[in-house]
C-alpha cells in the first residue's frame, strides 16, 4: 500500500484532526468528555458509524442527486444509527443502555454528515472507509486526551480508579479539592482551547 | 397564569437561561467556526432562527399527529390507537430540517451569493446543528403544545444569534491583539467562549 | 440524468420508503425481544431497589426469583386512578418491602426508577434508576452503586409528614436522616429527581398512611 492510499486514513489522526483543525464533532466533545469511560464509548461507537456511513454514501455516489444530497445523506446515516440502536436493544441490552444519550448525538454529529459530503461523496468506498477510521480515530484521541484531563482534575480518578490520594483532600483533613469547573462546560472548553494551541504550535499550523 | 405571560417566559427562559448553546451546549461546531466573522454571523443566526422557528411547530404536528403513541387515530382506521411511531423521530425531524435547509440554501444561492460562499460546508451543517435538531427532541420530551413549540423553536434559535454575535464581536474585537500564534482562531474562540459559558451560568439560579 | 427533477423526486422518495421499510421491519421484528429486555431490566431494578438482587445473576434468575419473591399490586376503585401500580417484596399482609414507581423530568430526560420501603413504610431500603439520558459522567451518575447506596436507611416521614429524602448539591451541611450527598455537577439533574421523587411519595402517601394502619390493626 502506497502513503498516498493511507493518506485519508492518517491525515485526520494527525494533523488534519476533525475536531482541532476542522471544527467538527465539538458538541459531543463536550457531552461526553467528564469521564475517561463514556469517551471511550462514544469514540467507538463514531467510529463505527463514520465508517459505516462513508462507505454507504460513497457506493451510492453515483446515484444521489446533487439537489437532494443533505436529506439523502442524513437519511442514510440517520437509518444506519437507528438500525444499530434497534439491534442493540434486542441484543445487547445492557450496552444500549449506557449509549442510549449517544445516539442523537452520533447522528447530528457534524463529522459523519461532514465528511460524507467532503469525501465520501467524491471517492472510492475503500478511500473512503480509511477516512471514516481515520477522522474517527482522530476524534477519538481528542476526546480521550480532554477526558483524561477533566476526570483526573474534576473528579481525582482516571477510569474511575481514585488517583488523587483520598488523603489529600480536604474532607479528611488536607487542603486539596476537585476542580468542579472541570466537569462543566467552560472546563472542557479551556481544556480543549489549550490542546489545539498545543497540537497547532506542534504542527506549525496557525489560522489568520 | 395568562397565556401571553406563560409564552413570555418561556420565551426569556429559553434565550437566556435555557440558551441551547451555552447552557445545553448545542449548536457548537457552525459556532465556532462561523464566528470568525460578524456578518457571517448574523446570517447564519438568523438562518437558525428561521429554520427553528418552522421546524420545531412542524415537527409538533408530525409527532402529534403522525409519530407520537396512538397519533394515527384521527384515520379512523381500527387498531391505530396502538401504533406508536416515534422510533421514527430522529429520522422524520431531520428530513424536515434538512427540507427547510435546502431551501434557505437555495434562497441564499439565489439573493446572497457571498453570504452562501462565506458560510461554506457550514450552510448544508445546519441540517446536523445539533441545537435545532435538539430543539425538537426537547419539544417532544417537554410536551410543549403547538404555540409553545413555535415561541420555543424562534426563541431557541434567537438564543443562538446571541451567543454566536456575542462570540464574534469579542473575536473582532481581539483581532489586534497580540494571540499566541497557536492559539489563534479556534483556540481563542474556545477559551472565549469558556468565559462567556461561564458568565451565562449565573443565569441558571433564576427560577421564573 | 441525476441532475433532473424527476429523478431527485423519485430517489428520493425511494430512498424515504426504503429506509421506513427497513427501520419498520426491524423494529416490528424485534419488538417483542426488546420488549422483554425492558421488563427484565425493570424487574432487575426493582429487585436492585429491595436489595434481592445479586450481582452476576443471569436473566432467567432474575425472572424466576422475581416471580418468587415479588408481586405486583394494582389499586382499583374510586380516586385511586392516579396511583401507578406497584410492587411488594415478601408475604402479605406484611411483606418486607413495597417497592414504589418513581418518574420525572431530569435535565434532559424524563429519569425512572423505584424506590423501597422497609415494613415500616418509612424507611428507605433502596433506590434505583433505571432509565435516564442524563449528562454522562454528571447527572448520569444517579444509576450507580455508589450514589443509589446513600439513601439506605433514609426516611420519608417525619412526625407523619411527608418530607420525602432530598439530594444536597454538593455534600450535605449537617447529618440527616432526609438528605444525601449529591453530584459535583449534576444540582439540576437532583433538583429535578428531588421534585418528582416527593410529588410521587405525596401521591402514594394515602396508600402507604392505609397500609401501616392495616398493619397495626393486627
Amino acid at each position: 500500500m502506497t502513503k498516498k492510499t493511507l493518506d485519508p486514513l492518517v491525515g485526520p489522526m494527525g494533523v488534519n484532526n476533525p475536531i482541532t483543525r476542522q471544527v467538527l464533532g465539538i458538541c459531543s466533545a463536550l457531552a461526553v468528555t467528564v469521564k475517561m469511560d463514556t469517551a471511550l464509548v462514544m469514540s467507538g461507537a463514531l467510529i463505527f458509524v463514520l465508517v459505516g456511513s462513508n462507505v454507504m454514501v460513497s457506493l451510492l455516489r453515483n446515484l444521489i442527486p446533487p439537489r437532494a444530497r443533505i436529506i439523502v445523506m442524513l437519511v442514510i446515516i440517520a437509518t444506519l444509527v437507528i438500525f444499530i440502536d434497534q439491534l442493540l436493544k434486542a441484543f445487547l441490552y445492557d450496552i444500549s443502555k449506557q449509549l442510549s444519550v449517544f445516539v442523537g448525538l452520533i447522528i447530528t454529529n457534524c463529522i459523519v454528515l461532514g465528511r460524507a459530503e467532503a469525501f465520501a461523496l467524491k471517492n472510492g468506498v475503500g478511500a473512503s472507509a480509511l477516512d471514516g477510521l481515520g477522522n474517527g480515530v482522530g476524534y477519538g484521541i481528542i476526546l480521550v486526551l480532554v477526558a483524561f484531563f477533566r476526570e483526573l482534575f474534576g473528579s481525582g480518578t482516571f477510569l474511575g480508579i481514585q488517583v488523587v490520594p483520598l488523603g489529600l483532600y480536604a474532607q479528611h483533613g488536607g487542603w486539596y479539592m476537585n476542580n468542579g469547573l472541570m466537569l462543566l462546560a467552560p472546563g472542557a472548553f479551556f481544556v480543549l482551547g489549550l490542546l489545539v494551541w498545543l497540537q497547532r504550535t506542534i504542527s506549525g499550523y496557525t489560522e489568520d | 397564569m395568562e397565556p401571553a405571560m406563560h409564552y413570555l417566559g418561556l420565551a426569556v427562559e429559553t434565550i437566556f437561561i435555557k440558551n441551547i448553546l451555552l447552557a445545553y451546549f448545542l449548536g457548537m461546531c457552525s459556532f465556532l467556526a462561523i464566528s470568525k466573522s460578524v456578518e457571517t454571523s448574523i446570517g447564519l443566526g438568523l438562518a437558525v432562527v428561521f429554520v427553528n422557528g418552522i421546524t420545531v411547530p412542524l415537527n409538533w404536528v408530525i409527532s402529534e399527529y403522525l409519530l407520537g403513541p396512538g397519533a394515527l387515530q384521527w384515520t379512523g382506521l381500527a387498531g391505530m390507537s396502538g401504533v406508536d411511531l416515534s422510533f421514527l423521530n430522529y429520522i422524520i425531524f431531520i428530513a424536515t430540517i434538512a427540507a427547510m435547509v435546502q431551501l434557505v440554501e437555495m434562497a441564499l444561492d439565489r439573493f446572497s451569493p457571498t453570504l452562501y460562499q462565506s458560510l461554506g460546508i457550514f450552510l448544508p451543517l445546519i441540517a446536523v446543528n445539533c441545537a435545532i435538531l435538539g430543539s425538537s427532541l426537547f419539544m417532544v420530551e417537554r410536551e410543549y403544545g403547538f404555540i409553545e413549540s413555535a415561541v420555543f423553536g424562534s426563541s431557541a434559535g434567537a438564543g443562538f444569534f446571541l451567543a454566536i454575535v456575542t462570540l464574534a464581536t469579542m473575536r473582532y474585537k481581539l483581532r489586534y491583539s497580540n494571540v499566541p500564534p497557536g492559539l489563534r482562531g479556534l483556540g481563542i474562540a474556545m477559551l472565549l467562549t469558556g468565559l462567556i459559558s461561564m458568565a451565562y451560568m449565573s443565569f441558571s439560579g433564576i427560577n421564573l | 440524468m441525476p441532475n433532473s427533477n424527476r429523478y431527485t423526486y423519485m430517489f428520493v422518495a425511494l430512498m424515504a420508503l426504503v429506509s421506513a421499510l427497513l427501520l419498520s421491519l426491524v423494529k416490528t421484528g424485534l419488538h417483542e425481544r426488546q420488549e422483554f429486555n425492558r421488563e427484565l431490566d425493570m424487574k432487575k431494578n426493582i429487585m436492585m431497589a429491595a436489595g434481592a438482587y445479586r450481582e452476576g445473576m443471569s436473566g432467567q434468575e432474575v425472572a424466576d426469583a422475581f416471580k418468587r419473591g415479588f408481586a405486583i399490586k394494582r389499586l382499583s376503585g374510586a380516586g385511586r386512578e392516579n396511583v401507578p401500580a406497584y410492587y411488594v417484596y415478601g408475604e402479605e399482609p406484611a411483606p418486607e418491602a413495597v417497592i414504589l414507581p418513581v418518574d420525572g423530568k431530569g435535565l434532559w430526560s424524563t429519569i425512572k426508577g423505584f424506590i423501597a420501603l422497609e415494613s415500616d413504610l418509612n424507611t428507605v431500603r433502596g433506590i434505583a434508576f433505571y432509565e435516564h439520558a442524563e449528562t454522562p459522567g454528571l447527572g448520569g451518575e444517579i444509576d450507580k452503586e455508589y450514589f443509589t447506596r446513600r439513601f439506605q436507611g433514609k426516611k420519608i416521614f417525619r412526625e407523619g409528614q411527608l418530607v420525602s429524602v432530598t439530594i444536597a448539591k454538593g455534600e450535605m451541611l449537617e447529618e440527616s436522616d432526609y438528605g444525601v450527598d449529591g453530584i459535583s455537577g449534576a444540582s439540576l439533574t437532583t433538583a429535578g429527581i428531588n421534585r418528582f421523587l416527593r410529588a410521587d411519595l405525596e401521591r402514594f402517601t394515602p396508600l402507604l398512611q392505609g397500609r401501616a394502619q392495616q398493619q397495626e390493626q393486627r
